[in-house]
């Protein structure tokens, strides 16, 4: 899966459509459980459902950011994203960052006083 | 994850005095120093307009919080409710004649890192109690209707220690699984799959608004899960397994339609609300009761749940030359519609009554334009009852004087837990078949007084009608 440039609202759907097919969300949580699983190995963990079958929710699991794989020979190695985690916290901090630039600029002399004091207006 | 603490600092081209005083003033100033605040001091409401970036969708998301501590010039702390829970300190030193450096430090708790990394499309729960029930509770921690379910999750926990300090339940203890629906069915259908699939949860309990619950009766019923719907709700299609609690619309306009019609003498009601089910049918009951009150309605008028422009519905009602009014917005919208009625003036030719005008709505209102609000409900904070006084402490003393208010939203969901327990007690069974059965006789001697289950979709309960007056919500006759 590339990084790519994408409309991260599509991302959103993108997941939750993911998660609305009951195999697929079995075949996450079997690929959230293991280590760097095979396709064959989730296959034999997801009764009823053939390697081709499993291959193609793959797919859709990993357009939709929940999955990531790697080539390991011949193979090819799914385990769960862990982007997430380190974007949490990328986010926090950016969100903190963001509060004090915001907070300098307005404050900056060439940008004008921040307004009056007084009630809030509504939007 | 565990708790995270993070901090950053700036220098800013301002005197310390300056940067104090420009909080809650602006919107220039960010969204944490030009956060939406009336008053700086503590145990006042802040409006924050959180930018997600990439974590979610590039949407602002609106957040809540309180402001816990003040020293003027050095320091603010702000406790953060929603979309997520945490703690903001901020804190200014000068370094010169107009400079200081201010610093920002956030600490995130553990379940707050959970809904984050949920929101970014992980699942990082994975360990399971094999010895405990799980109990599934569906709350909107973000949205609109966040507003609504501040004390919940706090209350829903409170009740889990109070059953499980009594005992085991069907062999085991019992704990509390967790999702947000963050008011978006679509959202809240996801979160139920996760609670039942990946939490193991049987039972849900919820106060979500009803455009989400009619997405997760459905589920519920394919997977055989046990489905309570707490809060006020307009009733709907039984289905075995589901049980709604909550007062009804008639209930809570029965009494309000006529005590509003005579103490003004009013006659011509304008209906106003959220685009959904619940207000329309909410309408439907009120345009029945006012007019076999001799009165009628001169107007009516739904704005989609987020979208907050009200100036056409303000002029669409002073134009009508309505008296009174039925207000069925929800959360922020109910709060935003309710400070705009005040400022654009309709205060003086207008009374209000408003279906989920609940303690942590209003003061999002304010006080000033809160001020003579009338409001039924089947519970208030303010209840005099022994019991609601010793609930309410034993609250205050988990979460300090700046948590949320308890409000009727929050109270049925304790309510709810307590009555589902039981009945799983008098089953001595986690079967939820079995439970249910139980839960159809369920009595609860709790802090609105008795609740009685008298079939799955009602609940013998008071509704009260309060008014809004001098910064709280005070009951002022029983009307059910």
């Amino acid at each position: 899966m590339t990084d790519g440039i994408r409309s991260s609202a599509t991302e959103q759907s993108l997941a939750l459509d993911a998660l609305a097919d009951p195999t697929r969300r079995e075949i996450l949580q079997v690929v959230t459980d293991g280590e760097d699983t095979t396709v064959n190995e989730i296959a034999a963990q997801v009764p009823g459902v053939g390697r081709t079958a499993v291959s193609s929710h793959l797919r859709v699991l990993r357009v939709a950011g929940l999955v990531t794989d790697r080539r390991d020979g011949r193979f090819r190695r799914y385990s769960v994203n862990q982007r997430v985690a380190a974007e949490v916290m990328e986010f926090l901090s950016g969100l903190l960052k963001v509060s004090l630039t915001d907070l300098a600029s307005s404050q900056r002399p060439a940008d004008g006083e921040s307004s009056s004091r007084g009630k809030r207006r509504p939007q | 994850m565990g708790n995270v603490v993070l901090s950053e600092h700036q220098v800013v081209d301002a005197s310390p005095e300056e940067v104090f005083l420009c909080f809650g003033r602006s919107r220039q100033a960010g969204w944490l120093f030009g956060a939406e605040c009336d008053e700086v001091q503590p145990g006042s409401v802040v409006r924050l307009a959180l930018p997600m970036g990439r974590l979610s969708g590039e949407e602002v998301l609106e957040g809540t919080g309180r402001i816990v501590s003040v020293k003027p010039n050095r320091r603010i702390v702000l406790q953060q409710e929603t979309p997520w829970r945490g703690t903001l300190t901020c804190t200014i030193r000068a370094e010169g004649p107009k400079r200081s450096r201010v610093r920002v430090t956030s600490e995130v708790p553990e379940d707050a890192v959970a809904w984050l990394m949920r929101r970014g499309g992980a699942d990082p729960d994975r360990e399971d109690d094999p010895d405990s029930w799980p109990v599934g509770l569906l709350v909107s921690s973000s949205g609109p209707a966040s507003v609504l379910c501040g004390a919940s999750v706090e209350l829903a926990q409170m009740a889990i220690e109070e059953i499980n300090a009594d005992g085991r339940v069907a062999g085991r203890f019992l704990r509390l699984e967790v999702g947000d629906d963050g008011t978006d069915p679509r959202r809240g259908a996801a979160e139920m799959l996760r609670l039942i699939e990946h939490r193991r949860c049987q039972v849900v309990i919820t106060n979500v608004i009803s455009a989400t619950f009619n997405a997760l009766a459905p589920i519920a019923r394919r997977a055989g899960v046990l489905l309570i719907y707490a809060p006020m709700n307009e009733g709907g299609l039984c289905q075995s397994g589901l049980f709604r609690f909550g007062e009804r619309p008639s209930s809570q306009l029965r009494g309000s339609i006529s005590r509003l019609m005579r103490e003004t003498g009013g006659r011509r009601w304008y209906l106003a609300g959220n685009d959904y089910c619940w207000p329309k049918a909410a309408n439907r009951s009120a345009r029945r009761i006012i007019e076999r009150a001799g009165g009628s309605v001169v107007g009516t008028r739904y704005e989609a749940i987020g979208r907050r422009r009200f100036e056409p519905l303000l002029e669409d009602i002073e134009a009508s030359g309505a008296e009174l009014i039925v207000s069925t917005f929800i959360g922020g919208d109910e709060a935003e519609f309710e400070r705009q009625c005040y400022e654009y003036g309709l205060r003086s030719r207008t009374q209000t009554v408003a279906l989920v005008l609940d303690e942590a709505t209003r003061q999002h209102v304010g006080d000033a334009a809160s001020e003579g609000l009338w409001s039924p409900l089947g519970y208030f904070e303010q209840l005099p009852t022994a019991a609601n006084e010793q609930f309410v402490k034993r609250y205050r003393r988990r979460v300090g004087p700046y948590a949320p208010p308890i409000s009727s939203l929050s109270e049925s969901v304790y309510e709810a837990i307590h009555l589902h327990a039981s009945a799983a007690r008098k089953a001595r069974s986690w079967d939820q078949s079995a439970v249910g059965r139980a839960l159809e006789s369920g009595v609860f001697d709790g802090p609105r007084g008795r609740v009685s289950v008298r079939d799955p979709s009602t609940v013998d309960q008071g509704i009260f009608l309060a008014r809004s007056s001098g910064g709280g919500l005070t009951v002022d006759e029983q009307i059910a």
